[in-house]
């Protein structure tokens, strides 16, 4: 019979590296863009089926890579768009899993900034995002994503100092479709669904960050929490699946130098405790392009 | 003015995509009750599978319907009963009247999903084996693999089958009508044929197929009791049975269940993981002709799943017919023809299609699904759902295609441990479904898919063409998940084609003259 396994937050894969990212407070100019993309490399070699931390001999350590275009346009000062296209690779350093590729899914989002005053502010964001390719869902841990289409709705409040320190904090809640599957029944829940759909729960996200932006540079710290609303546990030694209540809490840290128009970022973050979801060391880098005017663009296009 | 557009715009997008997202349900099959195309009124004369005669288990005659104990009965029927109905019962009479043998049938796969599970190695490497007294501990017992899937569901649908026969036998002799047709004023939930009442063939399926389940996954005794008493209930909430027709019903059934099971303690099943078994075979194999033998790929080694399956008992033909029918030596490592099949899978390794997973997901059926049988089953039952048949037609049809799948997994494991032949990940392949834990030759999902299609393709021949092309693709399945060679799926499914004309064979001269 099959082997045990587990599974990758691949939510975390999406928006790693730019500046301007959906979580944050900062806004391209109007009629400029930033083009950035970046490589990410993540991985576990212990996951937690249901509660139980365990490692798998039959997966090592189990890699999540995957290299992002990512572009965020100044619609307005205080209105930006970001969409991004991640394309994914998984493989495992033992057993005989085999690895999967592609493209994931296509993301989107809109940021408005709704009330800002004395380095107060407000924003609020909506994404959403359509798998991208037809991949393989149900081959979770290796799957390079879950197959839904996703909506999600997303506040932050930002407060920066004029000595350039700062503090965001963030809360979502992500709708996530259904999804057919190949197979045409299944086990969740401990019950049969004799169908190839699929309800996967929707989720919650929310992040807080200190850091210090100034002139060319950002540092900050941050952490970030995951949760399913609802969803089934990994059975003892059983596979994963899109089902599964996930959840995850991770620490990490971003930078961005960014002088001129090129720049480059980096982020780092560990799962520090979670639910149905692998113990993942993280970490991106991004090289960044900065378009100060996209009319002068289209002139010379 | 423009960003304001494109703000709307985006907006649009959004709350469609929220629309679209928030739907969740799912469509999932639905079985309604029906009155069955043709009674089966001579099923009393079919042939049983285990026990001697439609007599062996006796059942007690009813009261006469003028009795005022049965009177009685029906008073409450109507004024008692159906004014209390609540939506909760209501529900459960919908779902009963899909049919008891198909209903029990598909609790029997989602327990065989649910207990589908290999034990996880403890800290000594070991990996415990599941304990029949202590059925909820970690490993859980039973691991409904596909042998152990394919033989509950077997001793299942034989005592659904069973029984039935004893109770139209009965419902003959007896001749009791439903409650509606000797008091009109009995409402009704379910439609009602003509077949006699005397004992509920619902309660007869209800008793048999909880006398097996309880003992082929014991840890689940008290969900099991819901269900039969629930499936008891129905009945009566649905004003078709009255209390007597039920209790005659049940005990009939557990009487047929129990002697049904007395076989199934003593058909080899105790001796099936015997590993000590194991060196012996892999020497016997060398004997043969095969160098390189089967070794588990994962991590700590597991011992291989049920090594001495081949001593159970079959159903449709004698072991002596089984060495007869084995499939031919297979393909040795390094030979041309091996050499063959690997070059086919390495492209695969490589260059793995879309449509190749998606078939090879398809029919997975691995760890925490209903295993291959589970998925033949559940094809059999919806065909005989689809074509209403009786209760005793619907149990012959699921007997005859799960002592098939029963005989093609004993048979499938004979040769798999007769040959002992090694898996492609032993030279270095993936897979994209998961590994089994045993021998390569041949492929249990071809001898499987086979073996029912060819038992669905006679008692369904519209269907056969479709039957036909599923056990084709079910067999290419582990050709794409690379878990299988090609020779190990064409002679399964060669293999698995004679095991279902037995069954067929079987049904022939069953007295049912279908």
């Amino acid at each position: 019979m099959k082997k045990t396994f587990t599974i990758v937050v691949f939510l975390f894969i999406s928006f790693s590296a730019l500046a301007q990212m959906p979580h944050d407070a900062i806004y391209m100019p109007k009629n400029t863009a930033c083009l950035a993309v970046s490589y990410g490399n993540s991985s576990w070699k212990e996951y937690w089926e249901n509660t139980l931390l365990r490692e798998n001999l039959n997966m090592g350590k189990h890699t999540t890579q995957n290299v992002m275009p990512m572009l965020a346009v100044g619609v307005s000062d205080k209105l930006n768009v970001i969409i991004g296209l991640p394309y994914i690779t998984t493989k495992t350093s033992a057993g005989n899993l085999m690895g999967q590729k592609g493209f994931q899914d296509f993301s989107a989002w809109i940021k408005y900034k709704l009330v800002e005053k004395d380095g107060l502010a407000l924003h609020g964001a909506l994404g959403a995002s359509v798998p991208a390719s037809n991949y393989v869902a149900e081959f979770l841990p290796m799957s390079i994503g879950l197959g839904t289409k996703t909506a999600t709705g997303r506040i932050v409040a930002s407060y920066y100092h004029k000595s350039g320190a700062y503090f965001t904090g963030s809360a979502s809640y992500i709708f996530r479709s259904t999804v057919k599957i190949d197979k045409d029944g299944y086990q969740a829940y401990n019950k049969v669904y004799n169908t190839d759909i699929v309800a996967v729960p929707n989720a919650t996200d929310a992040r807080a960050a200190i850091g210090y932006s100034k002139k060319a540079i950002v540092t900050e710290l941050f952490a970030e929490r995951f949760t399913c609303v609802g969803g089934d546990n990994i059975r003892r030694n059983d596979m994963p699946f899109i089902t599964n209540n996930m959840q995850s809490t991770s620490i990490g840290w971003y930078g961005k130098f960014q002088p001129k128009n090129i720049g480059a970022n980096a982020r780092i973050a560990y799962v520090t405790n979670g639910l149905n979801v692998g113990q993942s060391m993280s970490y991106s880098l991004g090289i960044l392009y900065q378009f100060n005017s996209l009319k002068l663009l289209k002139q010379k296009n | 003015m423009k960003n304001f557009k494109i703000k709307t715009l985006l907006l649009i997008a959004f709350v469609t995509l929220l629309n679209t997202s928030c739907d969740k349900t799912l469509d999932l099959e639905v079985a309604e009750a029906y009155i069955p195309a043709d009674l089966d009124l001579n099923a009393s004369n079919w042939k049983t599978y285990v026990l001697t005669s439609n007599s062996e288990v006796a059942v007690a005659a009813p009261k006469p319907t003028s009795d005022p104990a049965y009177l009685k009965e029906l008073d409450s029927l109507k004024n008692k009963i159906y004014p209390a109905l609540t939506p909760a019962n209501k529900d459960a009479i919908a779902y009963w009247g899909a049919g008891a043998v198909y209903r029990w049938n598909e609790i029997a796969r989602e327990l065989a999903a649910k207990y589908n599970v290999p034990p996880a190695s403890n800290a000594e490497g070991k990996y415990p084996v599941p304990d029949a007294a202590n059925p909820l501990a970690d490993p859980m017992f039973p691991f409904a693999n596909p042998p152990y899937t394919a033989r509950a569901l077997a001793y299942l649908n034989v005592a659904q089958y069973d029984a039935l026969v004893t109770a139209w036998s009965y419902k003959s002799k007896f001749g009791r009508k439903s409650p509606s047709k000797i008091d009109a004023s009995v409402k009704t939930l379910l439609p009602v044929s003509d077949l006699a009442s005397y004992p509920s063939e619902d309660a007869v399926v209800a008793g048999a197929s909880y006398t097996i389940l309880i003992a082929m996954f014991p840890g689940e005794i008290p969900y099991l009791d819901t269900k039969l008493a629930e499936a008891k209930n129905a009945r009566v909430w649905a004003g078709v049975n009255v209390p007597s027709d039920i209790t005659a019903g049940d005990a009939l059934g557990k009487a047929v269940g129990a002697k049904v099971m007395a076989k199934a303690k003593v058909d080899g099943m105790s001796t099936a993981n015997n590993q000590a078994l194991t060196a012996g075979m892999i020497e016997a194999a060398k004997g043969r002709g095969i160098k390189d033998t089967w070794l588990s790929q994962e991590s700590p080694i597991r011992p291989p799943m049920l090594p001495n399956y081949a001593a159970v008992a079959t159903w449709n033909f004698d072991k002596a017919t089984m060495a007869q029918i084995r499939p031919t030596m297979p393909y040795v490592v390094g030979s041309a023809e091996w050499n063959k099949d690997f070059a086919e899978l390495e492209e695969i390794n490589k260059n793995q299609t879309r449509e190749q997973a998606r078939i090879a997901n398809y029919w997975a059926d691995g760890a925490g699904s209903y295993t291959p049988p589970g998925h033949w089953n559940r094809e059999a039952a919806n065909q005989g759902h689809d074509a209403k048949f009786s209760e005793v037609r619907m149990a012959r049809t699921m007997a005859l295609v799960s002592t098939a799948l029963m005989d093609a997994g004993i048979a499938c494991w004979e040769a798999k441990f007769y040959y002992y032949t090694p898996r492609p990940q032993q030279f270095g392949l993936k897979t994209s479904v998961g590994l089994p834990n045993f021998p390569s030759y041949t492929s249990g999902h071809s001898t499987f898919s086979a073996a029912a299609a060819t038992v669905l393709s006679s008692l369904f021949p519209a269907n056969a063409t479709e039957f036909d092309a599923q056990a084709k693709e079910a067999s290419n399945s582990r050709v794409y998940g690379l878990i299988h060679y090609r020779v190990d799926c064409e002679m399964g499914l060669v293999h698995g084609k004679k095991i279902g004309d037995y069954a067929i064979a079987r049904g022939k001269l069953d007295g049912s003259g279908l």
